[in-house]
């Protein structure tokens, strides 16, 4: 085994020489040969079967893993599946959550719940309004839903004889029995007849009527009818569907009854507790029927009966602050009444017409294209206050927001670009922040006292500003233009924010951190721009006086040194003179540009980056003025070096600090340095004269 | 006969059969009706029939209203008896607690109708059931007297009395609807006894 090991190695060895190893075998003679060929073959033999055991070996593990990423697979699986659950949870939680602020609303959850897997069988009801004539009062009960339903023939009860055709609507809580028109308009083919509860309801199978076939009857006091089926099965399907639908419906009573029986003996038992001596199971009968008495006045009044017509024709003469006003009044007065179940069931006729009413009010505020904004916020307000009065605010708000950002859009498309950046860029700023401060004043006016609304103004006034920055960044920066337009338009915005902010809402931070990227990158580059251009001035700078030639020509010169606010008048000498260099002007014209623009958008974050700047481009120049002073080429110019010197350091930093001044920024000690270095190079001078 | 009016005999006795589950109202049914005896039972929800008969000379129809025993649902019986101008309350005398259940019967009835005269017979059906009979003839007239309204025992099975029972009640019905209209003078009335003259007569 040892050796079978030591073998094994040896040939593995990385630095194996076969023709070595044979060499030293065969050198001992035959005998250890052939004992080396059969322990190669033992080997050789030995690996084949590991081999195979390995091959099996990972084979197994392999069929391992496929069966755990199967495993893992369906763990996925589930756990998508949950998500999505968990999803449609959140969502239907949020629905819920976002009809919060009010007491009227509390029911809408609870309704909800009945209301979705019921979807369907509600349009069913809608389309009943629809075909049959006077019915709306049977489409308003909240969780009916239709059953079945069939044309029948409506026999007499003695004769058998028909007396008209109807068709029957099984719901699950009543039958509903319409009239065929016979002249029928429109998508109206019947006029309702009756309704009638399933619990009074008797159904009679005719079994046997002489000639009279498929006919069965129901007793509906005080009268009873009978209708003809066109089959004997289609008899026996409406047969068994009615019993079917009166033993769930009983059913469903039945639970109820148990649950309010419950409920009752739940509230009764603590007052059991603290009032021991009486008996508090008489005092709630009592209680009760007082109740029933009591509601059933209560609900007899006129103008609570006319109500839920009175609605209808608010909404639809799109009277929606009256409308609102109605439903104030009567939830104002079934406030005081007690749940019943007849108070029930008008709170929910009222409740259809105001969740019309709330649609109506926002598609009012609903943003389409066919509509004009021109509305303005005052028409939205109007719209967002009657939905502030039911009870939606939150959805309110989002619409409304949803409105301003449409009309921004709208704005910002009716601006044309054209001509200079900043002028476009002034127009782009008048009208987006003139929108964004417009509609906060609308969001006081529309959502006073609505607090919670207000974080979703400022998660609102963060988008349309994220928004308004990308265009601005379009059109500010990717534009290539130069410093003094960026600056400006930079300091256009800056304005209008500060206005913003005078007013309440600060957002100048978040446009200055979304662009100081971008500022300080053009900063930067143009800084290095100009010291590239110093140094590639100074090269061939020959320390000349300009000459103009003329004296109109000097003068023109010496108006546009003016129009940056550099004043070379007095260095005008022999008519058309002027004692600066060419150089020397240029670099008073761009370092005064510079600093304007600087100054334009100086803010206390990019100070050290401006300052830094200005020293700089000084620096670059005081640079080239120490070079030529000491420059043996330069001896005889020395003073007009110096004159030139003194222009720069002095003349040119001193109308720096007046428009430091004038910004009312403190003008940096790194200047007043640079402002040392005339005398440094005076001295320089004086030493050389030396 | 060609006329619609002719085809059916204009006067309709309306019978309602009553009682608790199993005790033969069907049963008691059929076999008038068909003249058959339906063995398997099978509860009955609410069958209603009719058919032409010559009682006394006159042509009339007979209504029976076949209610069913098991009904659990008050309301619903109460519209059934509001239908219904004369009733046969059968209970089986082979089981006591049917016979005991036509008390509340005849309570609910007296009270839906709220008349103490309504045709009613108390019917002891299975008497061909003789060997496991529970209820005395005895008692069963004792509370027929009780109640003022006959007592007749029938046997579905055998046919014995179910015309009978049939008839008599139709007959009481009739004589009911002819003193009601005696006493009535409107023109309700009129035009009832012109249909019916002869029988006045």
């Amino acid at each position: 085994m040892m050796a079978d090991q030591r073998l094994a190695r040896d040939l593995t060895d990385q630095g194996f020489d076969a023709e070595n190893y044979v060499s030293k075998l065969s050198e001992e003679g035959e005998m250890p040969l052939l004992e080396m060929k059969q322990k190669v073959h033992i080997l050789s033999e030995k690996t084949a079967l590991e081999l195979k055991k390995n091959v099996y070996k990972n084979y197994s593990q392999f069929i391992e893993t496929a069966r755990e990423i199967s495993i893992l697979e369906g763990e996925m699986y589930q756990v998508s599946h949950m998500l999505t659950e968990q999803k449609t949870l959140m969502n239907t939680m949020l629905e819920m959550s976002l009809v919060s602020d009010k007491a009227i609303v509390e029911e809408i959850p609870k309704e909800k719940e009945v209301e979705n897997p019921e979807e369907e069988t509600r349009r069913n009801l809608a389309f009943l309004l629809e075909k049959v004539e006077g019915c709306s009062s049977v489409t308003e009960v909240p969780g009916r839903q239709l059953i079945h339903n069939g044309d029948l023939a409506e026999l007499d009860l003695e004769t058998f004889v028909q007396v008209h055709r109807v068709h029957m609507f099984l719901l699950n809580d009543s039958l509903m029995i319409a009239t065929w028109l016979p002249n029928r308009r429109g998508p109206v083919r019947y006029r309702f007849q009756g309704l009638y509860e399933l619990d009074n309801l008797a159904i009679v199978n005719i079994r046997d009527a002489g000639p009279v076939k498929n006919a069965f009857k129901v007793l509906m006091f005080p009268d009873s009818k009978i209708y003809q089926a066109d089959s004997a099965k289609s008899k026996r399907q409406w047969l068994d569907i009615l019993e079917d639908t009166k033993k769930k419906k009983l059913a469903r009573d039945k639970q109820k009854r148990e649950s309010v029986v419950r409920l009752n003996e739940q509230q009764v038992t603590p007052t059991q507790n603290v009032e021991e001596s009486s008996n508090p199971f008489d005092e709630r009968a009592e209680e009760i029927s007082s109740d029933i008495a009591m509601d059933t006045e209560y609900l007899n009044v006129d103008w609570l009966q006319e109500l839920p017509e009175d609605l209808d024709m608010c909404i639809a003469q799109r009277d929606f602050v009256g409308a609102v006003d109605l439903v104030e009044r009567v939830n104002e007065y079934l406030k005081e009444c007690q749940k019943t179940p007849a108070v029930k069931e008008f709170r929910a006729r009222i409740d259809h017409r105001i969740k019309l009413l709330t649609e109506g009010l926002m598609s009012e505020l609903q943003v389409s294209p066919e509509r004009s904004l021109r509305g303005g916020p005052r028409a939205a307000r109007r719209a967002v206050a009657q939905l502030i009065r039911l009870g939606r605010s939150a959805q309110a708000c989002e619409l409304f927001l949803k409105n301003r950002s449409a009309i921004i859009i709208y704005n910002n498309r009716q601006l044309k670009f054209e001509g200079a950046t900043s002028l476009y860029i002034r127009c782009l700023c008048g009208v987006f922040f003139t929108s964004l401060s417009e509609t906060g004043r609308e969001f006081h006016k529309a959502f006073p006292e609505h607090f919670g609304c207000f974080s979703a103004f400022i998660v609102w006034t963060k988008t349309e500003m994220e928004s308004f920055i990308s265009i601005f960044k379009r059109h500010v920066f990717d534009s290539k233009s130069n410093l003094p337009t960026i600056a400006e338009c930079v300091s256009i915005a800056s304005k209008h924010c500060d206005e913003l902010a005078a007013g309440g809402l600060d957002v100048g931070f978040y446009l200055d951190a979304t662009i100081s990227e971008n500022l300080e990158r053009v900063i930067i580059e143009e800084r290095d721009n100009i010291i590239e251009g110093i140094k590639y001035r100074s090269q061939d700078d020959l320390w000349r006086p300009m000459n103009h030639g003329t004296e109109t020509e000097c003068l023109k010169f010496a108006e546009e040194l003016a129009s940056v606010g550099l004043d070379v008048k007095d260095s005008i000498y022999n008519v058309c003179f002027i004692s600066l260099t060419i150089n020397t002007a240029q670099f008073c014209k761009a370092c005064i540009v510079m600093a304007q623009s600087l100054l334009l958008i100086h803010k206390i974050e990019r100070e050290a980056l401006i300052t830094d700047t200005l020293v700089q481009i000084f620096k670059a120049q005081v640079k080239h003025l120490e070079s030529s002073v000491k420059n043996e080429k330069f001896k005889t110019d020395l003073k007009f070096i110096l004159k030139n010197s003194q222009y720069i350091l002095e003349v040119l930093m001193a109308k720096i600090e007046q428009m430091y001044k004038l910004q009312n920024v403190i003008f940096p000690h790194q200047l007043v340095t640079v402002n040392g270095e005339y005398r440094r190079l005076k001295s320089i001078v004086a030493n050389m004269a030396k | 006969m060609s006329k619609a009016k002719a085809q059916q005999p204009a006067v309709i006795h309306k019978v309602i059969m009553v009682g608790s589950g199993g005790v033969g109202k069907s049963a008691l049914t059929l076999q008038f009706m068909y003249d058959e005896f339906v063995e398997d039972y099978e509860p009955t929800k609410a069958d209603s029939y009719r058919k032409k008969v010559v009682l006394d000379g006159e042509e009339v129809q007979i209504d029976i209203l076949d209610t069913a025993g098991q009904e659990d649902y008050a309301a619903i019986r109460d519209n059934y008896f509001r239908s219904g101008e004369g009733f046969l309350c059968v209970f089986s005398i082979t089981e006591q607690e049917s016979f005991q259940a036509t008390a509340e019967f005849r309570e609910q009835i007296l009270r839906v109708k709220n008349d103490d005269n309504i045709p009613f017979l108390l019917v002891g059906n299975k008497a061909d059931l003789e060997d496991k009979r529970q209820v005395t003839q005895d008692e069963a007239h004792q509370r027929a007297l009780s109640w003022n309204v006959a007592y007749v025992e029938t046997s579905a099975k055998t046919r014995a009395n179910v015309d009978k029972v049939f008839y008599d009640l139709m007959r009481e019905i009739r004589s009911r609807k002819m003193r009601a209209s005696q006493q009535n003078n409107g023109q309700k009335k009129k035009k009832k006894t012109n249909k019916r003259k002869c029988v006045i007569l």
